[in-house]
Order: structure tokens, then sequence, then C-alpha cells
């Protein structure tokens, strides 16, 4: 490809964000470049590009899933509890995956047979499942995780946070699935014009079925991933974290109307905002600063969003 | 009678094709002036451009005698021009009265809309056109289409409309309800409200017009008063001569069906549609936009559900619920609107041929073989010559012709033993309209069972071994060879039974 055409590309700029913020951060806060801080990103990223994995397929067919973090939320409550009564790390796995599956499964349904706009059904589904969470732990929290199984949030492997390398694994095999897969090539179709899709041979309901079936698996691996690291687990784990991971999809190019974006963009979108998350709290901003910066984040990538399209 | 309406030299173009050559339309107080011609003679841009609803391209337009700039409906609107369309665009949860007065409440001195003044204003206006305003409270969309029909001519008089466009008022009628709607129209005339009535119904014309203007082609080919003009004269006019250039008919040996439908009905859409598809053919479907053609393609296709009837394929009983299941079985549909039904715009050439088809093309683990899917598309983009500069550009770019043809080289991929083509050369330019007719005829050749539907009488009569017309959900009119003539699909596809293949 052209150099000019790499620098036309979304892509570019917010690589050239993420270089910016990284350069100011290290100017303005002492620890920013230090290797633990750097240790301590990814340990936070990894749990976000997994998830927005899930939901960069979810808004490229023109959808959206906000019940993801009451999902990590439940998936980090059964990693907890099954993690201290001693059951084995492979049952706890298939355990989380089986929880976000669920999840997903209900939202796929209900969206995808029943024709449910999907604000509606997933602003239902988190509500329900952070209900059932506070009903479970009634306040308590779950602490003392055998040291064991904490290898899966903060073990290293050649030097990166195992996590990482669990989220670059899924990464690449992502970008294959929506790239060389039918399935993965409908979902941009139905994105795009889910009549012409349906005429064309495609199931769209099927289609949207997968989609919100693997964003639940996703963000319940994620589940596993917090407990491991935090090693702490309580009734609003995970409250908000479906804004961090819609704000890395949305940053990263994913169009909110459907039918663009791509899985490259979105872990350029994570990578940001996880550096914009950690150097606010470097630099003592309070929580509700955080939210704000996010916020317009994601307005300001919508409306970008919107000016590409009618340049089309 | 001065003209209340003069529109001179009226030219609008979309894309390549001219929809209006120098249209000149003058419209005389308190007159009620029809408006015929086929489909796609340019009836609907004229009265679109008049409505404000499109802006031409060049011409003029005067109004009551001043020069006027017709920006939008709304325009349009408050100098005087209302237009009823076919289909009554109301707003279904609110009451007739909210509707009625939408957009031009009657406010109190506070500001506040005052009910009270817009119900006797209400009860007024369907007094002076005889009507009993029991509904004025009811959410409008329980009522009849004809009741919602006159609520929007209430709307017009609202807004003191002395233009009033009705776009084939008729089609949604019974007929109490049209005798009703002719009586309403004779009172407009009466306040000297000037009406343009467009209609498929000649008979109707001849029963309330004053005068009628006849286009085809873009083109006004006569205007009359309708004393000096009869019935014969204005089909002929409509018709007019055909185009010349001829594709190469084979003979077709209609022994075994691939294709037998029998008493296929949908309540609402078509009613006891029965025939026969055969390999090599091409039979055209006839008729008005409405008449329920799309539907019964659409059925065999697995996008409508029927209620009753049954459809043979291949000698089997053909049980599809969807598009996919249709295409395994080699039937393949091109809808009627490219943009929204066939194309996935923003996205590359490749991608729109090789969507239909992916599942064919796999290789180990199930994953898409990307070469494999470059040569179809590569295939496909030469043999229908269609002018892209790579199979990597984006289908937007490309012109409604160009554009056409990727949706039908994404149909031929399928390897379709029986092709439905929806309008296949609908809005795009004659070089490529030619070119398409040629496809289809090479496929016919080939042995494909082509069924196109059309509401261009000239190109049915290029294309169609045989022609089934249909009017209002059923069929009309069987037509072969000789048979295939303009009248006799026009007779057909107005109502009249004409056919000689009809038993």
């Amino acid at each position: 490809m052209e150099f000019s055409k790499i620098v036309k590309r979304i892509e570019f700029t917010i690589l050239a964000l993420i270089l910016v913020l990284g350069v100011i951060f290290s100017l303005t806060t002492a620890k920013f470049l230090s290797r633990d801080n750097l240790t301590n990103i990814m340990y936070q990223l990894s749990s976000l590009i997994i998830s927005a994995i899930g939901m960069t397929m979810v808004i490229i067919t023109g959808g959206i899933d906000v019940s993801i973090g009451s999902t990590l939320g439940l998936s980090a409550v059964v990693a907890g509890m099954l993690l201290t009564n001693n059951t084995s790390l492979l049952l706890v796995i298939l355990a989380v995956l089986g929880v976000g599956g669920l999840v997903g499964a209900i939202n796929g349904v209900i969206i995808g047979y029943g024709g449910i706009p999907a604000i509606i059904s997933t602003l239902g589904t988190m509500n329900l499942v952070r209900a059932f969470l506070f009903q479970v732990l009634k306040g308590r929290w779950i602490t003392g995780l055998p040291e064991s199984v904490r290898f899966i949030g903060i073990g290293r492997f050649l030097g990166l946070p195992i996590s990482i390398w669990i989220a670059i694994v899924l990464l690449a095999a992502f970008s294959y699935f929506l790239r060389f897969r039918p399935s993965g090539r409908y979902i941009y179709a139905i994105g795009n014009n889910i009549e012409a899709a349906r005429i064309s041979g495609v199931n769209p309901n099927k289609i949207q079925f997968i989609v919100y079936f693997f964003a639940g698996i996703l963000a319940g691996f994620c589940g596993l991933i917090y407990t491991a690291r935090t090693g702490i687990v309580q009734t609003n784990t995970g409250m908000g974290f479906e804004m961090d991971v819609i704000a890395a999809v949305v940053l990263g190019g994913t169009s909110t109307m459907g039918g663009r974006g791509t899985i490259l963009g979105t872990l350029l979108g994570a990578v940001l905002v996880g550096i914009i998350k950690n150097g606010m709290v470097l630099l003592n901003v309070p929580a509700l600063g955080e939210g704000l910066v996010i916020g317009l984040l994601i307005l300001i990538s919508v409306i970008i969003d919107i000016i590409r399209s009618q340049g089309d | 009678m001065e003209n209340i309406l003069e529109c001179k030299d009226i030219v609008k173009s979309f894309g390549g094709v001219q929809a209006l050559k120098k249209v000149a339309f003058s419209l005389r107080q308190g007159e009620v002036h029809a408006l015929v011609g086929e489909n796609g003679a340019g009836k609907s841009t004229l009265i679109k451009i008049i409505s404000g609803a499109l802006k031409l391209d060049r011409g003029e337009i005067f109004y009551l005698g001043k020069r006027i700039d017709i920006s939008s409906p709304r325009v349009a609107q408050e100098i005087g021009i209302s237009t009823v369309y076919q289909d009554p665009m109301v707003y279904p949860e609110l009451s007739v009265l909210e509707n009625i007065f939408l957009g031009r409440e009657i406010l109190d001195k506070r500001g506040n809309i005052d009910w009270k003044k817009e119900e006797e204003r209400a009860k007024e206006l369907f007094a002076s056109l005889e009507i009993s305003p029991s509904f004025l409270n009811e959410p409008i969309g329980k009522l009849t289409l004809g009741l919602q029909q006159l609520a929007l001519i209430a709307k017009a008089l609202v807004y003191e409309s002395r233009v009033i466009i009705f776009d084939e008022p008729t089609a949604i009628l019974t007929e109490h309800e049209t005798e009703r709607l002719f009586n309403i129209i004779s009172r407009l005339k009466e306040r000297n409200v000037s009406i343009i009535y467009i209609s498929h119904r000649l008979e109707e014309i001849f029963t309330i017009a004053d005068y009628v203007t006849v286009l085809r082609d873009g083109e006004v080919v006569g205007n009359f008063p309708i004393s000096e003009i009869t019935r014969d004269k204005i089909v002929e006019l409509m018709a007019g001569r055909l185009l010349t250039e001829e594709i190469e008919h084979i003979e077709v040996k209609r022994e075994n069906p691939i294709l037998s439908v029998k008493n296929l009905t949908k309540k609402g859409r078509f009613y006891g549609i029965s025939f026969d598809a055969y390999p090599g053919e091409i039979l055209c479907f006839y008729g008005l936009v409405g008449s329920g053609r799309s539907d019964v393609a659409q059925a065999l296709f697995g996008i409508q559900r029927y209620d009753s009837g049954e459809i043979i394929y291949q000698g089997n009983r053909l049980a599809i619920s969807s598009p996919d299941e249709a295409m395994d079985l080699n039937i393949a549909y091109l809808p009627e609107d490219r943009k929204a039904q066939g194309l996935f715009l923003p996205l590359s050439v490749a991608y729109n041929i090789s969507i239909s088809i992916l599942k064919n093309i796999l290789k180990l683990f199930s994953f898409v073989d990307v070469e494999k899917e470059r040569e179809v598309s590569q295939r496909y983009v030469s043999e229908l010559s269609i002018k892209a500069p790579s199979i990597d550009t984006k289908v937007y770019s490309l012109s409604g012709g160009t554009q056409q043809k990727v949706v039908l080289a994404k149909w031929l991929a399928v390897n379709p033993k029986l092709l439905i083509l929806d309008e296949p050369t609908h809005g795009i330019d004659v070089a490529t309209k030619s070119e398409v007719h040629q496809i289809i005829s090479k496929l016919a050749r080939q042995g494909v069972s082509v069924i196109v539907i059309s509401s261009e009488i000239p190109e049915v009569i290029k294309l169609a071994d045989r022609v089934i017309v249909m009017h209002e959900g059923r069929i009309t009119g069987v037509f072969k060879n000789r048979e295939i003539t303009q009248e006799n699909l026009i007779r057909a596809a107005t109502g009249e039974r004409v056919s000689p293949g009809l038993d």
C-alpha cells in the first residue's frame, strides 16, 4: 500500500494519537514509562481488548451490547466461588465460558430471533444479571483465591503478561474469522444492508445470535482474568466496563451505524482508552473526570464517523 | 378559463436517464386534468416536481401567473398545492383532527392548540364535502384507507389548496368509496379547485376528467379535451412505437416444466395464480406496479409466505422458507430495488458478487478460499463486461447500469436453473439495457428458465416468449408469440380479461 493511503486510514490517526498522548504522559508524570506501569497497563488492557473483540462484531452488525459489564461481573463471581472451593481450573474455564455464553445466547435470541432492539434487550439483561449478583453476594466480597490460579491474571511469559498473550491469540483468530469465514463476512453484510443480505441467502437471525453469543463468551472469559488478577470479587465488579469497551471499539473506527470496522482498529482503540485511563490516574484526575473524558471521546468519534460516512 | 399552473420545458434526469424531456403542462382553474402514461413515462416525476418532492434540472413553473421555485413539499403546500398519494401518508396513532391540522394548528392567544376551533373548522370542512364528521377524534390508523384519504383531502382544504394532485386515488378504494370520491371531486371543482388526476383506469378518466395529457418516455405525446378522444386512441398514444432492435428467439419446447405454480394465493397480494415455466423460455410478467407480480416472485424465492396453493419445482413440491434454501436449488432472484435489496454499497465488487456463493468456495477448515473468490468475481466481471476499475472498487462509485450488472453477476454465480429478474433494466441507460437483454437471451438459449418482471411494454415485447399479465393480484391475460401486442397487454393490465390463453 502507498504511504499516502496508509496516512489516510483511521488506524494511522489513532496510532498518532497514542504516540502523542504517550509523549505527553511521559513528560508530565514520572512513572508513566516505568516498567511497572507499562506492565500494569497491559494487565488492564487484556480484558478490555478481549471484550472489545466481541463488541466490535456486535457493533458491525449495527447493534450494541451494554450487558457485558454485568456478564463480566457474573462470571467473576462464578469464578471466584468455584476457585475458593478448589474446583479444577479447567472446570472453572468451562464454567465462565458457559455463563458468559448463556447471557450472550439470551441476548442473541431476544435480538436475533425476537427482533427486539439491541439497546433495549441488553439494558434488560444488564440489569437482570446485576440484580442477580446483588441477590447472590448480598454485599459480601469473595477473597482468598488459591495462589496457583492467579497466573492467568498476573503471570508472565516471555516478559509479557499471559493475559496479553491470550488477547493476542484471540485478536489474530477473530481477525481471521471476520475475513475468511463466511459467517464473518456475513457480519459486515447485515450491518451494511440487512435486506440485501437476506435476499443474498444470508440468515440475519443466526448471524445476530452468533455475535451476541461470542460477545457474551468473551466477556465471560474476562471475568476469570479479572478475578485472577485482582483476587477480589464484589457486587459491583465490572460496572461501567461496557463504556470503556464501547469507547475502545468506536474510537477504533467501527461505525456505530454498522457495516464498517476492523479488529486492528479496535486493538488500537483499546490501547488508546487504556493509556488515557492510566494517564489520568497518574495525574490524579478524579474518577468523575475520567467518565467525562471517555464520554467526550465516544461523542467525538461518533461525530467523526458520521462525517466520514457522508464523505461516501 | 385562465391557467392556474403552467409548466414549461421541464427537464429532469436521474443519472444518465432522462425522465422528462422538455415537458409542457398547463392546468386551468377549476378543471380536472387527467395525466396518463405507462409506468416510467414520467407522470410521477412530473407531479413530484410540481409538489416539491423533486427538483427540476431545467424549465420553469408559473403559478397564478408568477414564476415560482417549489423547493420543498412544505413550500408547495403553503402556496396551495397539495398531493393525495396512493397510500395515504398519515400518522396512524394520531387522531383524524390532529392529522388534519398537523403543521397548521389553530392556536389560541397563549399559543396553545385551540382544539374547539379546530374541531369546528373540521366539521365545517366535512360538511362542505357532505361527509359525516363522526370519526374526528379516532386514531386515523383505525379508519379504512378510503376514510384516511378523505381526511387528507380535508387537510388540503385547511391549507386552502387551489391545486390538488391525486396520485392513483382509486387504487385502494372500493366501488362505493370511488363513487364518493368522485362526488367530492365534483364539489371541489365547484369551489374552483383545480385537480391533477393520475390513474391507470381509463374508464374513470372518461367519467370525471375534463382534459387529458398523455405522457410517453418522458415526453408529452398529446393533450385533448376528454370529449375529443377515445379510449383506443389513448392506449395507442401510451404505447407508441416499439424498440425495433430484436433478440434471438429460439423455439421453446413446452414439455417438461421446471416450475409449476398451482392456485397460489396470498390474501391481499395475489389470488389463484397458476402457471408453468419451461427451461429455455423467457416468461415475462407484465402489469402495473402493485399488481402482485413481485409478490409472486418473492413467494417462489422464499422471501414471502403464501396462504394456499402449491409450487412444483423440478418435479417436487417446493417447500422453502428462506432465500438460501432457494439458492441451494439453483433458483435466483434479482430484486427490484438494487440499492435497498441488492447491493452492499460501501463494499467491493468482489464482495458483492461472491456473497451468495461463499459457502461453495471453502477450503480447509471451512475458510473462504479467497483466491477462488477473486477468480470467480474476475470471471463475471469480464463475462458481463462490468466497467469497474478493479474488483476491489467500492460499488457506490459505479454507475447505475454497472451496479445492476454486479447484482446480476451475483445471481449468475449461483448457476441458476430458474432465474427470476424483477425489473432488471429499471433506471439504467439504454446501452446497458440492451446488453442486459442480450445476457438474458443468452441464458435462455443455454437452457435457463428465465422469468422477467417488467413494467415496460417495449421490453416485454422484445424479450418475451410468453407473457403473463396481472391486474390487482390476479392473472388477467396469457399471451404467446403474435398475441403479444401493446394493446393486449395494456387491456389486460387495466383489468379487462381479454386473453385467448385464459381458461
